[in-house]
């Protein structure tokens, strides 16, 4: 099970493009086992600091170890890939 | 550069998030001296652009002042294929505004299912709520992954009751889904299923970006009601024609107006209740 977090700027162009290609990976390599929490910064700026993120849209991969964060709207799909330690 | 990028820029010095900035890739910047996001200047037009340019089209038909109002309630969520939002007789938790998700809703009949309708960027899932009702008649399924912003049930009645022209947007779509709905009983008694095929095509299509359409053999079926063979039958025919091209449940749009014509007077209805 893949756990991540997606801040993003509620559906300002970058952010809707990060949803739909993460959403794009779940589907043809993760078949469900992950769990996605999204968090727009805009309501809640106070709780994306907390979580040490500079930038939105910016992905936290936070289990299994390691965790990684990926910045930008997630259109490498081989530096995602890599981030979430999945096999291309 | 104006102030505000300056200050964006020195708040982002360097690192991945910096590289980010630069190739045009980030909507906001968070300022841990004020507590809050500084949105980019392109990210701000395109937030506070009409409502006019929302993906959802039930959305974008709102005054502004009403869509931002809606805006607060609303969270971007991704779907993803084969997702279930809601199961026949479940409590209705959210209302669902697809950008470019596409929602198929079915009706389960002894553990057989058939598709009633599906839902794209034209409008929304959870009708029932603007109408009365809490529990989901039908079940929810997401056809095409993409995002929706969704919006809790209790949120969306208050708007509903205080804006009158959501109520106007929903209203109208309701309706226009109910004549849908009336046709479809209509067609699946009368016309030949390569017909039925061609208007789901067409149907589905207007729901999508581009020529392709992903739909299983399975889930074809189940859309017209009829077994898998049938429908082998029905999409090998339209491709001899050269109206699509067929393979594997990947579907390519090649000749639009023919299919058109090829699909049964029932398209035309829909088209006409929905404009």
């Amino acid at each position: 099970m893949v756990v991540m977090c997606l801040y993003v700027a509620r559906d300002a162009p970058n952010s809707v493009r990060a949803v739909a290609n993460l959403a794009e990976i779940c589907k043809q390599y993760l078949h469900g086992r992950f769990k996605l929490e999204i968090v727009d910064v805009l309501k809640s700026p106070l709780r994306a600091l907390k979580d040490g993120v500079l930038v939105t849209p910016s992905l936290a991969k936070l289990s299994p170890a390691p965790v990684a964060k990926i910045v930008g709207n997630l259109s490498d799909r081989a530096s995602v890939l890599q981030a979430l330690g999945i096999k291309g | 550069m104006s102030a505000a990028n300056g200050r964006i820029l020195r708040l982002v010095k360097n690192g991945p998030e910096r590289e980010a900035l630069e190739s045009g890739q980030v909507d906001a910047v968070l300022d841990r001296t004020s507590g809050t996001a500084l949105l980019l200047p392109e990210a701000q037009r395109a937030l506070s652009s009409t409502a006019g340019e929302a993906a959802n089209h039930l959305l974008a038909a709102l005054p502004r002042r009403d869509y931002e109002r809606l805006l607060a309630e609303l969270e971007l969520v991704a779907l993803t294929y084969g997702e279930v939002l809601y199961e026949p007789g479940a409590r209705i938790r959210y209302v669902y505004f697809p950008n470019d998700a596409i929602v198929s809703l079915l009706v389960v009949v002894e553990h057989k299912a058939l598709e009633v309708t599906l839902v794209g960027r034209e409008g929304l899932v959870g009708i029932p709520l603007a109408l009365g009702a809490d529990l989901a008649p039908v079940r929810a399924l997401v056809q095409g992954t993409g995002s929706a912003l969704r919006m809790k049930a209790a949120s969306f009645r208050e708007e509903l009751e205080r804006c009158v022209p959501l109520q106007r947007e929903i209203y109208r779509y309701a309706y226009a889904k109910l004549v849908q709905a009336r046709q479809t009983a209509a067609c699946n008694r009368f016309h030949q299923v390569d017909q039925r095929l061609a208007r789901w095509l067409l149907i589905t299509h207007d729901r999508v970006r581009g020529n392709r359409v992903h739909l299983t053999h399975e889930f074809l079926a189940d859309m017209l009601g009829v077994r898998r063979v049938g429908v082998t039958t029905a999409a090998a025919e339209l491709q001899r024609q050269g109206l699509i091209e067929y393979h594997r449940g990947d579907i390519r749009i090649l000749d639009r107006r023919r299919l058109e014509t090829a699909a049964c007077s029932c398209y035309r209805v829909d088209e006409a209740s929905a404009g």
